[in-house]
């Protein structure tokens, strides 16, 4: 590992570690009813682990995260491509997009239950939908900063489609595609949490809620803690991996 | 033998409702492995001729032919055209040799001439030790001088310049001119070049074209002019201030 390798490394421990420290801090200060200490929900955890609830709780809600992630991905994907290629699309979902954005998650989510229904589909829809707009925007302006330039010398060589479409489009629009996956993913999981807490009976939304309503942060946050460490995994394992080998050629 | 036929060519742009003639009835004929110049100040026209040559350009009346058949015929039946721009334009996710790699699969050239079309002119321009390196860790003028070996590794019929060298400073662009001269001199394509550089074209040209109005306006013929050709030249320096006096009558002309 390089010099600068090791110096993030022990600036992201610090961070963590910081980060502990005050929620510690905090706990002191606090009813444990309210702000469990770290090692208590830690200890919650382990417990939890051994338990068939957390594993079947979080499959559910990973399953949701990656449909409701798919259907805003490829819904945003066309709409994006759509707005940036053509001038008359961009136009028109103007609108619609800015409406999408301003609207509040609670309204969209409510409003899909009462259409779909209180089931899966209603929820894996409603979360994908109030995604949508946001990783369209970012699609779009993505698309729109390609170079033209690169675009020209790839027209007077005389480079077939699928070759521009490789070589020249695919690459630079990798990032931007990684950067609103990122983006969305981080998104949709919130929103699959709430549509979960608002109108399903299993997942890791529907735990917290129930934990709540007993009063009992402590798996309130242990539930919370689990999951993030799911999603933790994936962005280290999936991103990180994907990122590496977008960006190879720019590590000098 | 004439290679490219340029006849009554005009272009003109429609913008804010005004219409701009940019090029006026331009016509010109190429030879075979000529090299020409065409300088002339900003606006010109010289680089809207120069995209009507590589075909890019179709907007325009007049006709451009390639051995008596229309470019746009030509270019599918495996004319090959080559650009260097004014900047490099190499894909910087693509180490140098990939970039070349990319115009040949483009040129449709079989993929077992891939390395030794490569080695062969990587060499030539001395960045054979470079084929691996991505063009950000080159500095400005490899780059370029990458850029020039990537249009002659498809052995180009010919090849266009706008203004390649314009962005550089006057040393690496000499040094940059002399691997285009030597690429030049192994493959003998007919190159066209844009320049504002009165110099740079007279040290580089068979022939100049001044352009202005859109027009060609004078021709300055430099054939008699040996090659290799050294910057010391005496005749060349004259016939690079003949180039400027023209621009600048045509200056002084246009502002009146």
């Amino acid at each position: 590992m390089s010099w600068r390798g090791s110096l993030d490394a022990r600036w992201t421990l610090a961070s963590v570690a910081t980060l502990l420290g005050l929620w510690a801090v905090a706990s002191w200060l606090l009813p444990a009813a309210v702000l469990p200490s770290p090692l208590r929900v830690i200890a919650a955890m382990v417990a939890l682990v051994q338990t068939r609830e957390l594993w079947s709780d979080t499959a559910v809600t990973l399953g949701r995260i990656l449909m409701a992630f798919g259907i805003g991905m490829c819904a945003a994907l066309a709409l994006g491509s759509a707005m940036a290629l053509s001038p008359r699309a961009g136009a028109f979902f103007r609108v619609w997009i800015v409406c999408g954005i301003t609207v509040p998650a609670i309204v969209t989510i409510l409003t899909v239950y009462m259409v779909v229904g209180m089931n899966d589909r209603g929820a894996v829809l409603g979360a994908a939908l109030t995604v949508v707009p946001f990783l369209a925007i970012n699609i779009r302006e993505g698309l729109k900063s390609i170079d033209n330039r690169l675009l020209k010398m790839g027209q007077v060589f005389r480079a077939s489609r699928s070759q521009v479409a490789r070589s020249i489009i695919a690459p630079q629009i990798a990032p931007m595609l990684l950067a609103s996956a990122r983006f969305g993913l981080g998104l949709v999981w919130k929103m699959v949490l709430f549509v979960e807490l608002l109108g399903r009976g299993n997942g890791v939304g529907f735990r917290i809620e129930y934990y709540f309503q007993l009063f009992d942060m402590t798996n309130v946050l242990a539930y919370a803690l689990s999951f993030v460490f799911v999603m933790l995994v994936i962005e280290v394992g999936v991103f990180g991996v994907l990122e590496r080998r977008i960006f190879r050629w720019r590590r000098g | 033998m004439d290679q490219i036929q340029v006849s009554s060519v005009s272009r003109s742009f429609d913008s804010a409702g005004t219409r701009r003639t940019v090029l006026d009835n331009v016509s010109l004929s190429i030879r075979v492995g000529e090299v020409v110049g065409l300088v002339g100040p900003s606006g010109c026209g010289k680089s809207t001729l120069l995209n009507i040559v590589a075909g890019l350009d179709p907007a325009h009346t007049g006709s451009v032919t390639v051995q008596g058949r229309p470019i746009g015929e030509q270019l599918g039946a495996g004319f090959r055209v080559a650009y260097v721009f004014q900047e490099p334009r190499l894909l910087p996710w693509y180490t140098l040799a990939q970039n070349l790699e990319f115009v040949l699969e483009a040129g449709g050239f079989a993929r077992s001439e891939w390395t030794r079309r490569i080695d062969d002119v990587l060499q030539a321009v001395n960045l054979d030790e470079f084929r691996h390196f991505y063009p950000a860790q080159l500095s400005g003028g490899m780059q370029q001088r990458a850029s020039i070996a990537r249009a002659f590794c498809i052995d180009p019929d010919i090849l266009l310049l706008d203004e390649p060298f314009s962005a550089l400073d006057e040393l690496t662009a000499r040094t940059l001119r002399q691997s285009l001269l030597t690429l030049w001199q192994r493959f003998r394509t007919t190159v066209v070049f844009v320049s504002h550089n009165a110099f740079e074209a007279t040290f580089l040209a068979d022939r100049i074209l001044v352009m202005g109005g859109g027009r060609i306006t004078e021709e300055i013929d430099l054939r008699a002019t040996p090659r290799p050709r050294s910057y010391d030249d005496a005749a060349l320096f004259e016939a690079s201030k003949q180039v400027i006096r023209i621009l600048q009558t045509q200056a002084i002309a246009g502002a009146a």
